[in-house]
């Protein structure tokens, strides 16, 4: 009965005038975001679009062709051959990045007294820009003066080495960027609360226990974002390759983005560059949302 | 003090106003032309100083030259600026690359008058070349030079071999299997590599020597938009790759390394342009050298003795909305007929000149070592007609990803071949952009 007295609870629709009133400083808020995204972003990738349905020069565009250079794409083994390229190149990366990260940021959260110290030495490659990283990379890597021989003995010159050249860019690669994905981790980490852990040791976990039990269920969030942000990441590779290898030898470590840069640059044929760049946009979304659908089915199946 | 000395400070300004203005009467009349080049090292010094020349020559034309990074992002720079009338007033250009340029609208045609009036006619220069520069009969380009791919030798190890006559020169050498004995012979007897050249990956001096030795057996590469070199195609490949697994010479060498390899004297023979001249005229002058060398145009390994060759030239960018007057146009060609004339300190960086009155007077027959090889520049084959081809042009880009690999063992010539060809077909079937 006293409820009566009490104004009506407010209900779960908004008030009209209310929304409208509300309506103008979100947009304002919005716009800066709005105007960029629009300006830097989504009209570009339409014109990209559009692009691709043309026969362009890096120029002029003479003709619409409709979906020419898509089925032209389709049968075109150098394409092909660089997808697989930045597929292995992710293959080499995606999971080792997550790996050693993960180590580090445990190794950083363990040895309190050298924490500091830990942390800059992990983080410290991530801030060089691409040319000192590459730079370094070269020197190390270099046939006779190089250290990376120096210690190994022999001579090969990695960078122009069939075998070796992707897997050489994709070393300095993980050692340029492991930092970041330390710092994601040691953010999971420092986030499970310290009770679990000595609940657990009363009751006498140790160890590896201790990890499979509480360290990683807890981080498992932190591990699916480490994922999908390593796989986009390692897919858009082009600066290190261009820098390192210029796609040699033989076009072995022509990741697509490169390739998508050569028909642009090289062959002056912007359509078919943005043919390139659409397609390989569509394969990046349906691989990310892949890996999104898997990450959630292994976390429902283990609930 | 400060209101003392202001009318004196006036007066100095005045001055020093009248004296400026007095100056730069005649520098306004200047006309500034803006000159990109691609040519660095010693090439771009003798472009600068040819360029410094003729500023000093004369006080009406000004030539301010920019130097940029040669091959790929040169062109790449050139068209696109050239198409949207940011061009510069004149570049220098491969003439291999006239079908491309012209056709691709980035360059303007200069006419016969334009010609006339600045001194400049079609039959002073080699006339290869100058057909060369004609596009759809037009004039595109004014030629400066030829620079064939020759063959330098080290007599000290030549001779040790046994391939130098009595009067210590190279004797000659008839046929492909000829020169591969040859090379043999200077890997067996001397201990050293019987040839050197640039086989590193992405070198394009595998492509140049392939396109020669094909024309040499009167095989066309490219015709009506197919490959038309057939069987010819590996088996050449092969013929190449056979030096370097078999020993004769070292796969994967870069530029600077095959030229120090030979420098060095630890190859018998090297086989590169002749834009590597000045380095061994200067070091033999420094005395660094450590043999004597010799040069001669590329052997006949086939039916005929054709080599490969490219020209610089000098070419007017369209600049379409930024059209050059007239007076610009004739103070480029003025710039264009000076170099042309003084070109004889030009083929010291080893070219061989394109004016036939520098290229046929006495002092350049005289000019050692080009007089050596100055008959190559009459049996030059340079790259085929089309969008995709010329200096650092696509094609060239493929070929020279995949034609080293079979040195390597990486692919078998036909496998490099077959690559080649497949990644240059979609380039091949292509209409010629319009830029």
């Amino acid at each position: 009965m006293r409820r009566d007295h009490i104004a009506p609870a407010p209900t779960p629709t908004v008030h009209p005038t209310t929304a409208r009133r509300d309506m103008l400083p979100a947009w304002l808020l919005l716009a800066p975001f709005l105007v960029a995204f629009g300006l830097f972003f989504f009209l570009p990738a339409l014109e990209t679009l559009w692009l691709s349905l043309t026969e362009s020069s890096l120029t002029r565009t003479s003709a619409f062709v409709g979906l020419d250079n898509y089925h032209t794409l389709l049968n075109d083994p150098s394409f092909w051959d660089s997808v697989g390229n930045t597929f292995y190149f992710a293959l080499l990366t995606v999971l080792p990045l997550c790996a050693i990260g993960l180590l580090m940021a445990m190794l950083v959260d363990r040895f309190t007294a050298a924490q500091g110290w830990l942390q800059g030495t992990f983080f410290l490659p991530f801030v060089l820009p691409i040319s000192v990283m590459t730079l370094i990379a070269d020197w190390m890597l270099q046939p006779s003066s190089g250290v990376v021989n120096h210690i190994l003995g022999g001579q090969r010159a990695w960078l122009a080495d069939p075998h070796w050249a992707l897997p050489a860019v994709a070393i300095g690669t993980i050692w340029w960027t492991v930092g970041f994905n330390m710092l994601l981790f040691l953010a999971g980490l420092r986030n499970i609360p310290s009770e679990l852990y000595e609940a657990a040791a009363l009751d006498g976990a140790r160890g590896f226990t201790l990890f499979r039990t509480i360290t990683w269920p807890a981080l498992r969030p932190v591990v699916s974002t480490a994922v999908i942000l390593q796989l986009i990441a390692s897919l858009k590779v082009f600066g290190q390759t261009y820098i390192l290898t210029s796609g040699g030898p033989f076009n072995t470590t022509r990741v697509a983005l490169h390739y998508m840069y050569e028909t642009a640059f090289t062959q002056s044929d912007a359509g078919y560059a943005a043919a390139v760049a659409m397609a390989f946009v569509a394969i990046v979304i349906v691989l990310s949302l892949l890996q999104a659908w898997i990450a959630r089915w292994l976390a429902r199946r283990d609930a | 003090m400060a209101r003392r000395g202001f009318p004196r400070a006036a007066a100095l300004v005045a001055t020093l106003f009248l004296v400026l203005a007095g100056v730069s009467t005649p520098a306004r009349a200047q006309v500034e032309v803006r000159m990109w080049t691609l040519l660095s090292g010693g090439d771009g010094a003798r472009m600068r100083a040819l360029v410094d020349d003729f500023n000093a020559s004369q006080h009406d034309v000004r030539v301010v030259s920019t130097t940029l990074k040669w091959g790929e992002p040169f062109y790449t720079k050139l068209i696109t600026a050239s198409v949207v009338g940011a061009g510069p007033d004149v570049a220098t250009i491969h003439l291999s690359r006239i079908v491309n340029l012209a056709g691709g609208g980035v360059l303007r045609p200069i006419s016969p008058a334009e010609l006339a009036a600045a001194g400049l006619r079609g039959q002073d220069y080699l006339p290869r070349q100058w057909a060369k520069a004609q596009y759809d009969g037009r004039t595109f380009a004014v030629p400066l030079d030829v620079h064939p791919l020759v063959l330098y030798y080290n007599k000290t190890l030549a001779g040790q071999a046994g391939l130098l006559d009595a009067g210590g020169k190279l004797k000659p050498i008839d046929g492909v299997d000829a020169l591969t004995a040859a090379f043999r012979a200077a890997t067996e007897r001397t201990g050293r590599r019987g040839l050197t050249m640039e086989s590193s990956q992405s070198s394009y001096a595998i492509w140049r020597l392939w396109l020669a030795m094909l024309a040499q057996q009167n095989v066309t590469i490219i015709k009506d938009g197919r490959f038309t070199y057939g069987a010819a195609g590996a088996a050449t490949l092969a013929r190449i790759s056979d030096w370097f697994t078999r020993g004769y010479a070292q796969a994967g060498l870069d530029y600077p390394a095959s030229t120090s390899q030979f420098m060095g004297g630890n190859a018998a023979f090297m086989l590169n342009g002749v834009w590597e001249v000045p380095e061994l005229v200067r070091a033999a002058k420094a005395g660094t050298l450590g043999f004597d060398y010799g040069i001669v145009p590329l052997p006949k390994m086939y039916a005929n003795a054709a080599t490969w060759a490219d020209s610089h030239g000098f070419a007017l960018p369209a600049n379409p909305g930024h059209e050059p007057s007239p007076a610009k146009v004739s103070a480029v060609l003025r710039f264009v007929a000076y170099v042309s004339k003084h070109s004889l300190g030009w083929a010291e960086g080893g070219h061989i000149p394109a004016y036939k009155p520098v290229a046929e007077s006495e002092a350049a027959h005289s000019l050692m070592p080009n007089a050596l090889y100055a008959q190559a520049a009459h049996d030059v084959v340079y790259d085929p007609d089309g969008w995709y081809m010329g200096a650092a042009g696509p094609l060239e880009a493929i070929a020279s990803t995949f034609l080293p690999a079979a040195l390597y063992g990486y692919l078998t010539p036909a496998q490099a071949v077959h690559r080649f060809e497949t990644e240059a077909a979609r380039l091949v079937r292509k209409r010629p952009p319009r830029y």
